[in-house]
């Protein structure tokens, strides 16, 4: 008797295990009705992404959209493939670029067909087939303190030249006392504080683009082949070189983002090397002077144009059966008032689509908006790179340049052999 | 008997059943993805051979990282044994504060690497700097962290602070463990404090070294999450004439290659580490269990 009850137990214990086991493998689904997954990156429109996707929930019977946000510091693109590998892969997803589209073309639902497309100059491309679904635009040139300008005597429409810069930049140095600021240009760099996109993506797009027509993608299709075009190549370090001299050195080489955007807000610098996204980042610090783009203008001839892209787009999972559904979300997202207003008014963006005719309420985006209209923009393509070249090729090659910005050759060197590599990642 | 077998057998198998499908048979996929093309979601595999492996010893940065790694480790090793061994000295002494000391000097280790990355980058980065440009200390006004020759050196006293109080213990247990009989004789005999703690002390503390120094090896060839959150691998150096982030160790270059998609050569990478890791584990233990004597 007293032997068996041992057996009996771990029987029992047995069962138990096999019976969670099994009760975890099947989830119970209601047939009627439909969920939505979304899973997406921004973490700053995650509240009003939420509240819209309760709104829609409750305007369409049948019909639940879940959002899940995961970013910022968050590995969205390991939790993606987790997903994925496990079977619950979401409806709605969201890429990032050229490298995205070719990890999840699987995945990825052709949207052509989408009454939206007609609407954006920015839906995502690919092998000619629309696939992704703009989430914003977003845009950036260098952004400067008006008051600070003006009390220095600088006219930032003059700032059109890279002699134009560099005047008032050596000019702005020199007062700095009576301007009251640690340095010109508020710019960072670092690897160490997760800054290197600023440097290595977003200034660097300026050498993809800049002043070329807005499609215009033959520098980086070249250098895409491994070929680096000198001449333009070193204006352009010129003019990094410049931001790099005049910027505060602290921030440039350790600083996070808080201490870069907190420094042009406390009126510490006169420029922010920053894109329109900070808008909800300087109205909690306050801000109140007047702010404006002036164009990253490195070329020996004159440009005018600020940078001009969406910076992620969503896509539709092609293997859900909820496919159409996801599909109705976001044209409602693009082409109903509500979520005209959720795009504009609750998260603050500047929507990728013409019929929209709200305004946003930063002062950059702004900024943005005006220039969208006004025209002779450029295109940002730093997507259309392999994955990981940005941070792992591009930006030591940056912060070394920052820790030395008299190196000029060195900069030079190390890009032409780290384009040179591009076809082989 | 053979009834308390069948008990046991079902007993540990959960734990069995668990173990190969968390460890072994991953362990044995990654093996196999190592030798692939794999992208991480793409169900197209392609099987290439060797090809990752060969190109891991070309590339500067994996290199840098590796040399980088051993270097971390060794300063580790060294930083944290000291001063965990100085510790258990001194809280297994006549301190009438004694727990107290124990349990202060453990507390680092309950903070988690990310939150202790964060707060000493904040310290290096912030009060340090401003504590140099207030007294007006050439040295103290750049960060420790922005240094490319010295970071490995901060992250190693960073990591010293957190882990020494873990190690401590273990070194405080294997003292408590020896008699005092045999450190009263030894007095008695005319031997003094430091004569006694090299004689007697350390070698028959051997086993405690040994786990000690396991421990320390295998967690410093794996640090990552304080690299993460107190570096990101930054700033930039040069090696091999090419710019590398100059404490990016090695767990944090696979992260870094994972991250971007290249899977396949991220888990050649984790392969060339387990290797490494498991030659240099199996030598240290082999060598200090030939120290370790009966007691």
């Amino acid at each position: 008797m007293k032997k068996g009850v041992p057996k009996i137990l771990s029987l029992a214990l047995v069962l138990v295990l096999l019976l969670t086991m099994a009760s975890c493998a099947k989830k119970e689904k209601k047939a009627q009705d439909v969920v939505v997954n979304m899973f997406q990156l921004k973490v700053e429109i995650k509240d009003a992404l939420d509240a819209y996707a309760a709104k829609y929930t409750a305007a369409h019977p049948g019909v639940t959209v879940k959002v899940e946000t995961l970013g910022g510091g968050g590995d969205y693109g390991g939790a993606l493939k987790a997903k994925a590998q496990s079977g619950q892969m979401p409806d709605i997803f969201q890429i990032e670029g050229r490298g995205g589209y070719n990890i999840w073309k699987e995945y990825i639902a052709d949207l052509s067909a989408e009454p939206w497309v007609k609407d954006t100059d920015l839906a995502m491309k690919m092998d000619g087939k629309i696939v992704g679904f703009p989430v914003a635009i977003e845009g950036y040139g260098l952004a400067y303190n008006a008051e600070i300008l003006q009390k220095a005597g600088v006219d930032p429409a003059t700032l059109t030249t890279r002699a134009a810069y560099e005047k008032a930049l050596k000019l702005l140095d020199s007062k700095k006392k009576e301007l009251g600021i640690d340095a010109p240009v508020s710019m960072a760099a670092s690897v160490a504080g997760g800054m290197w996109w600023v440097a290595a993506q977003h200034n660097l797009a300026c050498y993809w683009g800049g002043g070329l027509a807005f499609d215009d993608t033959s520098i980086i299709d070249k250098a895409l082949k491994g070929e680096l075009d000198e001449e333009r190549f070193n204006q352009y370090a010129k003019y990094l070189q410049l931001l790099y001299r005049y910027s505060d050195k602290k921030i440039l080489l350790n600083g996070s983002y808080d201490d870069q955007v907190g420094a042009f807000a406390q009126g510490k610098t006169a420029f922010l090397h920053q894109g329109n996204w900070v808008d909800p980042n300087l109205k909690q610090l306050g801000v109140t002077f007047k702010i404006g783009y002036a164009p990253h203008a490195f070329l020996d001839t004159e440009e005018k144009g600020l940078y001009l892209f969406a910076p992620s787009w969503y896509c539709v999972n092609s293997k859900s059966q909820n496919a159409d559904a996801a599909k109705a979300f976001l044209t409602a997202m693009a082409t109903t008032p509500e979520g005209h207003d959720y795009m504009v008014n609750q998260a603050g963006m500047i929507p990728a689509f013409k019929s929209v005719t709200l305004k946003p309420s930063g002062q950059l985006s702004q900024a943005l908006m005006e220039a969208n209209a006004r025209g002779g923009n450029y295109g940002v393509f730093f997507g259309m790179l392999p994955d990981g070249a940005g941070q792992n090729v591009f930006g030591p090659i940056f912060d070394l340049f920052a820790q030395n910005p008299d190196n000029i050759d060195q900069f030079i060197a190390d890009m032409k052999k780290a384009v040179a590599s591009l076809p082989n990642m | 008997m053979k009834q308390s077998r069948a008990v046991n057998i079902l007993f540990v198998a959960p734990c069995v059943f668990a173990f190969i499908m968390v460890i072994i048979i991953p362990f044995f996929f990654g093996i196999y993805f190592s030798m692939t093309d794999w992208n991480g979601v793409s169900n197209s595999v392609h099987f290439v051979g060797f090809k990752n492996f060969k190109n891991l010893f070309s590339s500067p940065d994996f290199l840098y990282s590796f040399l980088i790694t051993v270097a971390y480790s060794l300063i580790n090793i060294v930083f944290v044994n000291v001063v965990s061994f100085i510790l258990a000295l001194l809280v297994t002494g006549k301190s009438r504060l004694r727990n107290f000391y124990r349990a202060g000097f453990f507390v680092p280790y309950l903070i988690g690497g990310i939150v202790l990355g964060y707060i000493w980058q904040f310290i290096l980065n912030s009060i340090l700097v401003a504590i140099g440009k207030s007294l007006s200390f050439e040295i103290l006004q750049t960060s420790f962290l922005s240094r490319p020759n010295t970071v490995i050196w901060t992250m190693a006293a960073v990591n010293t602070w957190q882990y020494a109080g873990y190690i401590m213990l273990i070194y405080v247990a294997s003292i408590q463990s020896i008699p005092s009989s045999l450190m009263e004789a030894a007095d008695v005999d005319g031997a003094n404090y430091f004569t006694r703690v090299f004689r007697i002390l350390i070698p028959m503390m051997a086993n405690a070294f040994t786990i000690s120094l396991f421990l320390t090896l295998t967690t410093s060839f794996k640090q990552f999450d304080m690299n993460l959150t107190l570096t990101n691998g930054g700033p930039a150096t040069r090696f091999l004439d090419s710019p590398v982030k100059a404490s990016q160790l090695l767990a944090m270059n696979i992260f870094n290659t994972a991250t971007a998609n290249r899977m396949a050569e991220a888990q050649a990478k984790a392969v060339v580490l387990f290797v490494v890791l498991v030659i240099i584990s199996l030598f240290q233990v082999s060598v200090n269990k030939k120290k370790e004597v009966e007691m």
